[in-house]
């Protein structure tokens, strides 16, 4: 990974169209600015890791559990 | 086309069935070919349906429609990530949350973050997070069913 050092309000240039900007530090917490076009979706890691989790989890589910759960659905009408 | 699938064998699937996802779907970013298969052929509207993947088999998940377990679904997307879609009248997509079903059915969770999108006039498909805050992940269905039971 690379990694470079950036004091606030400095920022740095991903590809030609995408700029990543230090807003603010604050003790343990930097803010972040970017710049991207809006076809460009941006994501906190931990939400975007939670879906690729639960997508796995939702691929791993028993169809007979899942007979059981429909059942339920089904009951509901 | 011969397929095979998770749960209902080789099955000779019409061509129109399938499905694109341009950016496959997150935790299977590879996965690029779908189609949605129903348990039943008297299927009702809001059971649940499978997402299967064509490029490998092992691969299904399931989905129900947000609709049949709250009636208010309104999610806020980001219009610029819904072109990979193509052309669509929002009336005409279809709207699917996938089912995290673990060994104990009372803890099944719908991911009302991360919905699929599928416009059926261009077969293509999407899984997108949308901005609402207050649409978890793991949204548990079971005692949304019970009280819908309860309520009749």
């Amino acid at each position: 990974m690379l990694a470079l050092s950036r004091k606030a309000n400095e920022s740095i240039v991903i590809g030609n169209d995408i700029e990543v900007t230090v807003l603010e530090i604050k003790n343990d917490q930097v803010k972040l600015g970017i710049k991207a076009p809006k076809h460009v979706s941006i994501y906190r890691e931990e939400i975007y890791m939670q879906i690729q989790q639960a997508n796995k989890e939702a691929v791993a589910g028993e169809a007979l559990k899942i007979d059981s759960l429909e059942n339920l659905f089904d009951e509901n009408r | 086309m011969l397929t095979n699938t998770r749960y209902f064998g080789t099955i000779d699937l019409d061509e129109s069935k399938i499905l694109t996802f341009p950016q496959g779907i997150m935790g299977f970013e590879d996965y690029k070919r779908w189609t949605l298969l129903y348990d039943k052929d008297t299927r009702k509207d809001g059971s649940i349906s499978w997402l299967q993947s064509l490029d490998e088999s092992s691969l299904a998940l399931p989905v129900v429609s947000p609709y049949s377990l709250i009636e208010q679904y309104a999610p806020i997307v980001n219009e610029e990530l819904l072109k990979d879609l193509g052309p669509f009248k929002e009336e005409d997509l279809l709207v699917l949350l996938a089912l995290t079903v673990p060994k104990d059915v009372k803890q099944t969770t719908a991911n009302m973050k991360a919905p699929f999108l599928i416009n059926p006039n261009t077969a293509r498909g999407i899984q997108i997070i949308v901005e609402n805050e207050n649409y978890p992940v793991h949204f548990r269905v079971y005692e949304v069913i019970q009280r819908m039971r309860g309520g009749r």
